[in-house]
């Protein structure tokens, strides 16, 4: 038994959840009217913003583009106070390229890109706070953005972190705290619906008697993350379906 | 899916980091009572038919506590009158914050069904949660958030009634104004019907109280005050020893001085305890003085305290003030403030000379470490003949000792378990029996080997094995065989028990034996880490029987140089188990040709040139006085103490065994470069080779200490013919200066630590005995999973994991070794209880008023005094040379003598060996001897003497 | 003028939904039906012998085509809508136009009235002339004549009432906010032309006198000076339009139109702070239902 016990004896995390229990994702679509889609999320204190522009003509060097399917371009960036210490974040740096790339990843399974032969879809996501599980984060507001911007997607994809406590009991979405303190944390990005999983991702080795529960426990989180995209997704649609009184458009 | 309300707690720290947390608020937390219909009922240790019986409060009630209760009163806690007890979260946070270590305890008590404690979540839930002002204190919030939940339970719950102790008056009055029932803890045991002498184990500590004695100690500063100094450098921060001759002295270790900073007397002092964390203030460079190297004991009684101190204080001054001392003045400071307390509890005697019926006794540990405490009880002339555990509480600056508490009595003094019992108390050793879950995890008997045990395992039962081990032994943990094979070549094999079989990861036999850490030999006793049934049956490799076996064979060529190396899982028949003598015999006996014979001659030859060949790459011979007792069987009295003896053979056995070590460090780190379990020894740090480099030069002799081959060349060179044991003393000396060797995960270390400096080895490792240590289980298991023969398990392969069990290891290592070192000298003075007896000694070192004695029979360390209390020593102390001189005759370290061995039994509460000076003669000082040889010897030496003088005239 | 910064906190909505009845909604992923009975049309897709949506958005069904309309998407011309577009880049024979479509839309010189006459024959010095009648950046207003396979249009100009924009302010919205109507192009009673391209750029200007000239409309007057009564007046109206935009209310002439109405009670600028958009929103929706259930 040390300082450092995740989870007590009582079943209760430092921040008052149980192993199970996600954070509270609060979110938001639609809000910028610049691009073509935008989302907003809150995944306790993680915040991300997402725009998506497109899909449209390939800009700068038509060489990228490709004639059966649209390329997707991911960008990750973190603000200046998006942590405990206010640090320059330079575009591009390390980090933020890799960020990038599974980004894309994971929503390269998820748009039918076939659809969209010559064109490009770019996703941006900005971290205002990072606190914790900023990956899955990225992921969720960015299937929200595109959603938002009708772009054909095959299903949500969400993502969705995942630990073990007092190396035992699998624990759900870790927050910034419990990243630090506690062992490897495992970043599942999946198809809920389909339960494909599309990016698998983890910050130390698992050992692998432990990998099956916590990845249970990651995929569950996924499930349960969606549920609460999907309804949003709903509100935000029945919201501007009354506005605009639901007329058609033909 | 869950309620939940977010606050936002901000804190900045230091950096102005911006620390935001969430804190969710539940509904869904349960409050502890059945009768309850609100909350969702889930397990309650909370029971309506167990009542708390107070004079107080005669009516059915439940308790609940304030941090200051559990920190402070943990004894009365554990005690069984007190039950149906809610424990805040909030204070159990506090409590885990402020001490782990209580925090341990209360867990222990919390789980166990039978005291009828609940945890109670205030702080997450919805109703009981305040937010913290801006400006409140963190102890006001917590009171606050307590009182709340208190009110919450009144109101929640009407038909119960609850009454909320603490020590707190401010809390108390802020809570009797919010109408909460409330007392101090002891006014509420007090009040308790039948309580069983429970006040003596109330623990007594005042807040803010103010005593008119006079302060007989500088005041502490503040946390604060403590923070800022030692950032401003002018306090410097350590842990405080105890000097282990001097009570007056101690020695305080910080970063930036090479020797430790000396602080002296009482007001140096300043009421650190051995191992706290201290603050300290160095005095000015013309202030420092030398330790004094006088050895003093605290010989006060509860009522002339003080008179004690201050003549003892004097006397020090003496030794320590003037002029010459200042050359060797060492760095000296006085402690002002103590960051963390390292109280333990404490075993030991009251102090027998107390008057009658007094309610204040003197304690005296066991340790002479550590001060005598005050306890108050009404029980004392039980307690004077028992052993007993008291624990300090406080320690006021007018009191001359710390106050402390009674909290059980182990047994009668002087008996031999009682003896056992504090040596395994006071070494924290876990010796209670096996739980039944733990033997639960043992196989069925009759155990018998399957025909997929057959399949999975090497069979090689075919093979003369046989094991050689010290008599009497049970826990045969190795065995060995060679044999010649094609091309003149010779197979040799280490065969281990294969414990890590019968111990599986994780279950509950795993996790004692992982805690235990290894099997404490006392003198009369065994306290086994796994059950007997596996140590002196299933894993002893006897003779005759079928057993698993690790087996580590090499092929080798007759000048011992290994071909191959193999491993792997074997069933093995030993075909005798021999003790080293037995061993020896067969090796030495001519006329013996079999295949056991032979093959332990092979091993013999190719032991010696291994032996040889470390010893050229620098390994050292290192001694230690080493003794067995001989006990009587019926009466377990000890009827004798001797020098163990060694064979030949034991060197053999030790040769392979190290071997095996090594080449098991070997593969395990290949196949796991993160994550081995090896052992290091590191080099000693130059400073500590002083005494011995300094012994070295007053006999003539250069010691070299620039690597371990040097030192190992000087000392063998370091022989006297006329004093053959003053070699042996010189490595017992070289054993002191050596650091402790280590387990360690390999992952933690650099490559170049990884050397073991004594075996003169860059890897090494235990591998060799499973039965009786846990880290050979480890790399069993490390082994077994590289060899395919095992599957892994995460905590194997958890760097972090492994390094924190080698902590426990390497502790309970340590302890074990003291405690079987303590048990051994209780024996011994057991032994010499009613005895006079003369011996031959050897002067080991030389005090300013002593001799430090080293009797080799009986591997026995002393101190001779050479003046009584209060007088004048009639010897001279020559400190360049270390010598002391009266007349004619100079003590020199390392000189012979003659000394006598007797029990004092006077003072019972703590029975010491006194030693008397027989050889050489000084006259008013030294006794005639008892038997007829030394009588010669005296006589002799007298005449030469005389001679001598009268050729000088 | 006033600048007004304010906390995510105190932030308006600008929702003005009525309790419409609302048609079922899909979203990705969503199973719609079996497959086999219907054919599967834009914003599904098929997947394990079920016709599964991949947008989020309200069903369609025409006979035994099943659609999901997203509510918000790129720009997917039909043939005959009205854009306004912007040229992106001069090509051989043809203009690039960006009309906030998925792939930008061509305008082939072919597909444009050149001054002198509609029959004129194109010759190889047209060609060299094309930056001189459209350039890089230029605004013009088209009409989609074809949809290619890829998704990307062709435009015309074969009209008077198509051409090079002048003077004037463009406001882009969601394409899906245009309500689809007989015409696109209005003058407005209040004394301003307006241009609601199907594309969701919309175009107001001082009004347009179609009789001046038949070059085309490739002259931009931009020595002419519009008085500052008009250029109050398209500021107002291009404020109502995203007020409109912002309550995600359908944009044709009489909302536009309601809302300048409306809007007359605040200045221009004021228009701007959030609570007096969603108060023009409301009571030009509340004008609109009045209509309607009249």
């Amino acid at each position: 038994m040390s300082r450092k016990e995740l989870l007590s004896k009582i079943g209760l995390r430092a921040d008052g959840r149980r192993a199970q229990e996600l954070r509270r994702i609060r979110c938001k679509l639609g809000v910028f009217t610049e691009p073509d889609g935008s989302a907003y999320i809150e995944q306790g204190l993680t915040k991300v913003l997402a725009a998506v522009y497109g899909p449209h003509q390939v800009r700068g060097g038509r060489s990228k583009a490709q004639y059966d399917a649209a390329i997707v371009n991911c960008q990750f960036s973190m603000a200046v106070f998006s942590t405990g210490e206010r640090k320059r974040r330079p575009r591009g740096d390390r980090k933020s390229t890799e960020m990038s790339i599974h980004l894309k990843q994971a929503l390269m399974a998820t748009i039918k890109t076939e659809l969209y032969p010559w064109s490009q879809i770019d996703v941006y996501v900005e971290v205002l706070h990072a606190d914790g599980g900023v990956y899955a984060a990225c992921v969720n507001a960015s299937t929200l953005a595109l959603i938002d911007a009708g772009i054909p997607l095959k299903e949500y994809v969400c993502a969705c972190t995942a630990s073990l406590a007092n190396n035992d009991i699998p624990m759900v979405d870790i927050s910034y705290q419990e990243e630090v303190l506690g062992g490897p944390t495992l970043t599942v990005a999946a198809l809920p619906m389909s339960e494909k999983i599309v990016l698998m991702e983890m910050t130390q080795r698992f050992h692998l008697d432990h990998l099956p529960k916590v990845l249970k426990e990651a995929l569950r989180g996924c499930k349960d993350i969606k549920v609460i995209l999907d309804e949003a997704v709903r509100n935000h649609l029945v919201n501007v379906g009354s506005s605009s009184g639901w007329v058609k458009n033909k | 899916m869950f309620t939940t309300k977010v606050f936002i707690r901000k804190n900045k720290i230091g950096n102005f980091l911006k620390n935001i947390r969430e804190h969710y608020l539940r509904d869904d937390l349960f409050c502890g009572f059945t009768s309850c219909n609100v909350c969702k009922p889930e397990d309650t240790a909370l029971s309506s038919n167990i009542e708390n019986k107070s004079g107080l409060f005669n009516y059915p009630h439940y308790l609940i506590l304030d941090t200051n209760i559990i920190l402070d009163q943990m004894d009365i806690l554990e005690e069984d009158v007190i039950c149906n007890v809610i424990i805040l979260h909030t204070v159990l946070k506090e409590v885990k914050h402020r001490s782990l270590a209580i925090y341990k305890r209360l867990n222990a008590v919390i789980d166990n069904p039978n005291r009828h404690f609940f945890v109670f979540i205030n702080d997450h839930h919805r109703e009981c949660y305040v937010p913290q002002e801006d400006t409140e204190l963190i102890n006001d919030y917590n009171d606050r958030c307590i009182r709340t939940a208190c009110l919450w339970y009144i109101n929640h719950i009407p038909d119960a009634k609850f009454v909320f102790i603490t020590d707190d008056a401010r809390n108390r009055a802020l809570a009797e104004e919010e109408n909460i029932t409330t007392c101090s803890i002891e006014q509420y045991v007090r009040s308790i019907k039948e309580n069983n002498l429970l006040e003596d184990k109330l623990a007594k500590r005042d807040y803010h109280v103010e005593s008119d004695t006079q302060d007989l100690f500088p005041a502490h500063l503040t946390v604060t005050q403590v923070q800022e100094g030692i950032k401003e450098g002018r306090l410097h921060q350590g842990t405080y020893r105890a000097s282990t001759s001097n009570f007056l002295e101690g020695f305080v270790s910080v970063d930036g001085y090479e020797d430790a900073i000396l602080v002296q007397g009482r007001s140096g002092q300043n009421r650190a305890i051995d191992g706290d964390l201290v603050a300290v203030e160095i005095f000015k460079e013309q202030d420092w003085i030398a330790p004094s190297e006088i050895i003093l004991e605290d010989e006060s009684r509860v009522d002339t305290a003080v008179e004690e101190v201050l003549l003892k204080e004097n006397e020090l001054k003496e030794y320590s003030t003037g002029k010459k001392k200042k050359e060797k003045a060492k760095p000296t400071g006085c402690v002002v403030g103590i960051i963390r307390r390292k109280w333990r509890p404490f075993c030991g005697i009251l102090q027998q000379d107390a008057p009658e019926g007094a309610l204040y006794h003197l304690f005296v540990p066991a340790d002479k470490k550590f001060p005598k405490i005050r306890i108050e009880t009404r029980q004392a002339e039980f307690l004077k003949t028992q052993k007993i555990v008291v624990v300090i509480d406080d320690w006021p600056r007018y009191s001359r000792y710390p106050a402390g508490h009674f909290v059980r009595a182990l047994g009668k003094i002087g008996d031999q378990a009682t003896e056992n019992e504090v040596v395994l108390l006071e070494h924290d050793v876990p010796h209670s029996k096996f739980s039944e879950e733990v033997l639960s995890c043992l196989p069925k008997l009759p155990w018998i080997i399957t025909e997929e045990d057959v399949a999975k395992r090497t069979d090689l039962r075919h093979l003369d094995i046989c094991s050689v081990d010290p008599p009497g032994c049970t826990d045969i943990d190795d065995a060995l065989h060679c044999r010649e094979i094609e091309g003149g070549m010779l197979e040799v094999g280490v065969h281990i028990a294969d414990v890590s079989h019968f111990i599986r990861p994780g279950s509950a036999l795993d996790v004692e034996a992982a805690s235990r850490a290894t099997t404490v030999y006392l003198v009369d006793k065994r306290i086994d880490m796994v059950p007997a049934l596996l140590s002196s049956n299933l894993c002893s490799l006897r003779g005759g029987e079928d057993r698993f076996a690790f087996s580590c064979v090499w092929e080798m060529d007759k000048n011992a140089n290994i071909l191959k190396t193999k491993f792997h899982k074997s069933i093995i028949r030993s075909r005798k188990a021999m003790t080293y003598e037995e061993a020896q015999l067969t090796i030495d006996d001519k006329s013996r040709n079999d295949s056991i014979a032979q093959s332990l001659r092979n091993l013999n030859n190719l032991a010696k040139i291994l032996k040889q060949r470390r010893l050229e790459k620098g390994a050292l011979v290192l001694a230690s006085p080493e003794v067995k007792i001989r006990m009587d069987s019926e009466t377990m009295d000890p009827i004798d103490v001797e020098v163990k003896k060694l064979f030949e053979t034991n060197s053999m056995v030790e040769e392979f065994m190290l071997l095996a070590n090594i080449s098991t460090a070997e593969k395990t780190l290949k196949d796991f470069p993160d994550c081995a379990m090896l052992r290091r020894h590191p080099e000693p740090p130059k400073i500590n080779y002083e005494p011995l480099v300094k012994a070295g030069k007053h006999l003539g002799f250069e010691i070299k200490t620039g690597s371990n081959k040097e030192l190992a060349i000087s000392m063998d060179n370091a022989v006297k013919e006329d004093n053959p044991y003053m070699n042996t003393m010189l490595r017992i000396l070289a054993t002191r200066c050596m650091m402790q060797a280590v387990y360690f995960a390999s992952g933690m270390f650099q490559k170049e630590d990884y050397y073991h400096y004594g075996l003169a080895v860059p890897l090494y490792t235990h591998f060799t005995s499973p039965i009786r240590r846990y880290a050979d289980i480890i790399v069993h298991r490390l082994l077994a999973v590289s060899i395919g023969a095992d599957v892994t398990y995460p905590d194997l392969l958890d760097k972090h994991k492994t390094s924190d069990l080698c902590q426990n290891l390497n502790y309970r290592n340590r302890m074990a070794q003291l405690a079987g070192r303590a048990s051994v000298a209780f024996n011994t003075h057991l032994f010499f209880r009613g005895k006079l007896q003369d011996e031959e000694a050897y002067i080991l070192s030389v005090r300013k008023n002593a001799l430090q004695i080293l009797i080799p029979r009986y591997g026995l360390e002393s101190t001779l005094y050479l003046s009584q209390k209060g007088k004048k020593s009639i010897f001279e102390y020559n400190e360049e040379d270390q010598t002391q001189k009266y007349e004619d005759v100079v003590f020199h370290a390392f000189d012979p003598v003659i000394v006598r061995l007797a029990l004092d039994s006077n003072n019972i509460q703590r029975e010491k060996l006194v030693l008397q000076l027989v050889f050489p003669v000084v006259k008013g000082f030294s006794i005639p001897p008892l038997n007829e040889e030394h009588k010669r010897k005296v006589e002799t030496d007298q005449k030469k003497t005389k001679a001598k003088k009268s050729k000088k005239k | 003028m006033k600048i007004q910064v304010r906390l995510a906190t105190q932030r308006v909505d600008p929702s003005v939904a009525i309790n419409y009845r609302s048609p079922k909604i899909f979203t990705p992923g969503e199973v719609i039906t079996v497959q086999d009975e219907f054919m599967r049309g834009h914003g599904t897709y098929e997947e394990d012998g079920y016709l599964k949506s991949s947008v989020a958005g309200v069903k369609q069904q025409v006979n035994k085509l099943i659609s999901v309309r997203p509510l918000k998407s790129r720009y997917n011309g039909e043939i005959g809508d009205v854009v306004v577009g912007r040229i992106t880049e001069v090509q051989q024979k043809r203009w690039k136009v960006d009309t906030n479509s998925r792939l930008d839309s061509v305008l082939l010189l072919s597909s444009v009235n050149l001054p002198g006459g509609e029959l004129r024959r194109r010759c190889a010095e047209d060609e060299h002339m094309m930056r001189e009648y459209l350039q890089e950046g230029d605004l013009i207003s088209a009409e989609v004549q074809n949809v290619h396979s890829d998704g990307s249009l062709s435009l015309h100009t074969r009209s008077l009432k198509y051409g090079k924009l002048s003077q004037g302010v463009l406001v882009k919205v969601f394409p899906s906010l245009i309500k689809r109507s007989k015409t696109h192009f209005h003058n407005l009673p209040v004394g301003i032309s307006i241009i609601l391209g199907n594309n969701g750029f919309i175009w107001i200007c001082p009004p347009i006198n179609n009789e001046e000239d038949n070059v085309g409309g490739f002259v931009q007057n931009l020595e002419e000076v519009i008085p500052r009564t008009e250029r109050e007046t398209i500021g107002r109206l291009r404020n109502c339009i995203l007020a409109l935009a912002q309550s995600k209310m359908l944009l044709y002439d009489t909302s536009i139109l309601y809302a300048f109405e409306e809007s007359l009670k605040y200045s221009v600028s004021e228009l701007l702070i959030p609570e007096s958009m969603v108060d023009v929103a409301m009571s030009t929706q509340h004008r609109i239902n009045m209509l309607e259930n009249d």
